[in-house]
């Protein structure tokens, strides 16, 4: 390098000429087949023509965050060698039922693509997609190196599917289901591995419901020798699980099944040594049903704990404060709100390496207030715990000065999800709103990435956020702010938004439009319950032809009214695949 | 039985904030479509002052038909037409996903037909006075004694401010309906048919002994 400089300074451009010259592709391509990070991929393209070219031909894998923002046609015709695959679908607003049935986001038409240009595809990774049982059969059946599929958040397929993969992905080494809409009729597609099928490392099936058949589950696990990530489902008893344990001590990540059943004193026994026997096990979920009688039997386990997800066990605060001592080292913690604040102050008692918590609430609908988690929880772990960055923390009441205090702990939040369950909710002590709290955290949280707010929130909360997020990338706002002022502030401010949804919020047309070339710089826009109307999303849709701008319509509503606005940049072009219910502008 | 409870303060100095403030807005955003309807010309401080205490007459379960009726008036936004207990008034919110809340439903009702496996039974709990209910796990007890005792720990803080001596009935309801008093019948016949349990003041207050 430094004879290089050398001979620039000596006679720039013919030095130059040589550089470029003598810098084969094939040693550019090796280069940049290092680069994993696709933003530093998508920097790497934008250098020249030279790299451009050299880039898209070592990429391997390629994650698509909006399945709409490219087409199958135009990412096979770029990218030619691709292995991986990661797209996401729907709106992240479609968890919580606010996207119409059959929305779109259905993955065939990619499968078709890549079966004719990637046919040596050995990893699928899909949230939120749409997938149909024929899908996965057509996967199966088409794709021979197939190695990892992971499925979140997806629906449309049943356990037929799953039958076509064990059956017929020979080299499989990762089927990942977790969390969706499943139609579960039966067990039986765990028995559709093979008896010559000794690939798997990850098997998660923690979500599904029906009873799988133990035998075949037990053959399966003591023939996958390099298993490391084994989660069950609920219908694996105790007894069994330590049947699994004892086939499979070189277990790193365990999901048990259910922890409830009468055990005498040996089978006890036996399930403590199993557990002790797994020395290797970092990450603990599952645990339905769990029992404070058999929770001694994880304790020895616990010491190497970095994440445990108890988000499906209700324990209470005596018994999960037991259990926490004994995981001094745990940095990621799922919980439910069952262990309340005393829990959460064993947390911070207990937990300085903690960097992750989710606390989720164990009955988000009753209308009599169930005691869960409150501001002083959240406050006793910010003192215990100052490397905490990530944060979702549903609750029922919340005050500014306790955020306040909490960011002054723990600076470093870089996403910060805050859910007070009721909407419109003010500081329960000063009766104010609770913008001061939102605006400590912008202020104090130079690297927050994501912020969801809550509570009684008037538009100074945005003008905080638009002032100092300058690394917000993801936004989510429900029942807040006062006027089109408000999201015009983040629209101005927030140079690095990517993501921004906002729901029954009293931004209208002006804030909309306010945002026109912003929308462009963004992966996607949702809007709905808001004061947009459909004159406001057509002329939207004409100044930005490289925006689909999509309106779900409700039943009854005022046809002047946008009840939900779904925004976002591709280079697809409107889509043809979407329902009824969904209009293209 | 005839039971007349007030809301009740939480145990701090301001009492038209939080508990009011929540259950007006979250009606109203039940019922109307846009934040601007539900909301609108809130103004924090005057309204508040005004909130009144809401009362309920009438055993909870009457509560009950009272939510379903008014969720049958609510005409927008797709209300979840889920039957089973602890249904969402606003779509969507509070925002937890769908297969999340599935598991939460599953996890609070006894499983069938499973051999050898002793049954999880949450059942709500309230005191009298107390507009905080709480959930206990009854199949962890296995005598009145001991679940009384728990029960005693878990409400001791809203008894600080009641005055010595004032006693309290433990009472349930069974899978008929009917209220009864805690320890008539045998713990196995308690523990089938209970569905929730209730801590009532009993009569004038007397000193200790």
């Amino acid at each position: 390098m430094e004879s290089e400089s050398k001979r620039k300074k000596e006679s720039p451009n013919t030095a130059e000429l040589a550089v470029t010259a003598s810098f084969p592709d094939e040693v550019l391509e090796i280069v940049l087949s290092l680069l994993t990070s696709h933003r530093d991929r998508s920097s790497v393209s934008l250098v020249c023509k030279d790299w451009y070219r050299a880039e898209r031909w070592s990429r391997t894998q390629v994650f698509i965050g909006n399945c709409y923002s490219v087409s199958p046609e135009i990412l096979t015709r770029r990218f030619p060698n691709i292995r991986s695959v990661t797209l996401k679908g729907k709106p992240r607003f479609s968890d919580f039922n606010l996207v119409p049935p059959n929305w779109g986001a259905d993955i065939h038409a990619w499968l078709v693509a890549f079966a004719a240009k990637y046919p040596f595809l050995e990893e699928l990774r899909l949230k939120r997609m749409a997938v149909s049982d024929e899908s996965l059969e057509f996967l199966a059946s088409n794709f021979p190196n197939f190695k990892l599929l992971s499925l979140l958040s997806c629906d449309g397929f049943s356990t037929d599917g799953l039958a076509a993969i064990a059956t017929h992905c020979k080299n499989l080494t990762e089927l990942d289901i977790q969390e969706n809409g499943i139609e579960d009729s039966s067990g039986s597609w765990l028995s559709c591995f093979p008896e010559s099928f000794t690939s798997l490392e990850v098997l998660n099936f923690a979500n599904l419901t029906s009873e799988v058949n133990t035998d075949a589950l037990e053959r399966l696990v003591s023939r996958c020798k390099s298993l490391k990530v084994l989660k069950v489902n609920k219908s694996i008893s105790l007894e069994q699980l330590q049947r699994l344990l004892v086939r499979a001590p070189q277990l790193e990540e365990l999901g048990t099944g259910s922890f409830l059943q009468d055990l005498t004193a040996r089978p006890y026994a036996d399930l403590e040594s199993a557990f002790n026997n797994c020395k290797n096990i970092h990450t603990l979920s599952g645990l339905w049903e769990a029992v404070p009688l058999y929770l001694p039997a994880l304790y020895n386990s616990c010491a190497n704990l970095t994440f445990l997800n108890l988000s499906y066990t209700a324990l209470q605060s005596g018994e999960f404060a037991k259990l926490v001592v004994h995981c001094p080292r745990l940095r990621r913690l799922w919980i439910l709100d069952t262990v309340e604040d005393k829990g959460l102050e064993a947390v911070g008692s207990n937990c300085p390496l903690l960097e992750e918590l989710r606390v989720f609430p164990a009955d988000p609908f009753d209308e009599e207030i169930i005691h869960g988690v409150t501001e002083e929880g959240f406050v006793a772990v910010s003192f215990g715990c100052r490397r905490l960055h990530y944060v979702l923390y549903f609750c029922r009441q919340m005050t500014n000065a306790a955020v306040a205090t909490i960011v002054q702990n723990c600076p470093n939040f870089t996403h910060f999800r805050l859910c007070i369950m009721t909407p419109g909710l003010p500081d329960y002590l000063t009766n104010e709103p609770m913008d001061e709290a939102f605006g400590a955290v912008v202020k104090t949280c130079s690297k927050l990435q994501r912020l969801s707010v809550s509570g009684l929130l008037t538009d100074l909360t945005f003008e905080y956020i638009g002032k100092y997020a300058k690394n917000l990338e993801t936004l989510s706002v429900a029942f807040a702010g006062r006027s089109d002022r408000g999201m015009q502030c983040v629209l101005e401010g927030c140079p690095k938004l990517r993501k921004l949804e906002i729901r029954d919020c009293p931004f209208g047309n002006e804030a909309l439009l306010s945002g026109l070339e912003k929308y462009e710089s963004m992966r996607s826009l949702w809007m709905s319950a808001c004061n947009v109307t459909m004159n406001a999303c057509r002329r939207l849709a004409k100044q930005m032809p490289r925006l689909n701008v999509e309106v779900m319509k409700e039943d009854g509503s005022d046809d002047s009214q946008a009840d939900k606005v779904y925004i976002y940049r591709t280079v697809a072009g409107p889509r043809r695949d979407a329902p009824p219910s969904v209009l293209t502008l | 039985m005839e039971l007349q409870l007030g809301l009740a303060l939480p145990n701090h100095n301001n009492p038209s904030a939080g508990n009011g403030v929540g259950f007006k807005s979250r009606k109203d955003a039940a019922n109307k479509r846009s934040f601007q309807e539900a909301f609108g010309n809130y103004k924090i401080r005057d309204e508040l002052q005004m909130m009144p205490l809401l009362l309920w007459s009438g055993p909870p379960d009457e509560e009950d038909d009272d939510r379903k009726g008014q969720k049958k008036r609510n005409s927008c936004n797709n209300i979840n037409k889920n039957e089973e207990e602890g249904e969402e008034l606003v779509v969507g919110w509070p925002p937890i996903q769908s297969w999340r809340k599935k598991s939460l439903l599953h996890g609070q009702h006894p499983q069938q037909g499973q051999v050898g496996r002793r049954v999880s039974k949450f059942v709500k709990v309230k005191m009298e006075g107390v507009g905080i209910a709480r959930k206990i796990n009854l199949s962890l007890y296995n005598s009145f004694e001991t679940l009384a005792n728990s029960l005693i720990h878990m409400f001791a803080t809203y008894q600080k401010s009641e005055k010595r001596g004032v006693r309290y009935t433990l009472t349930y309801q069974d899978k008929e309906g009917d209220w009864l008093i805690a320890g008539d019948v045998p713990w196995q016949t308690f523990i089938e048919s209970v569905q929730r349990l209730e801590i009532l003041r009993c009569g004038a207050v007397e000193s200790r002994p």
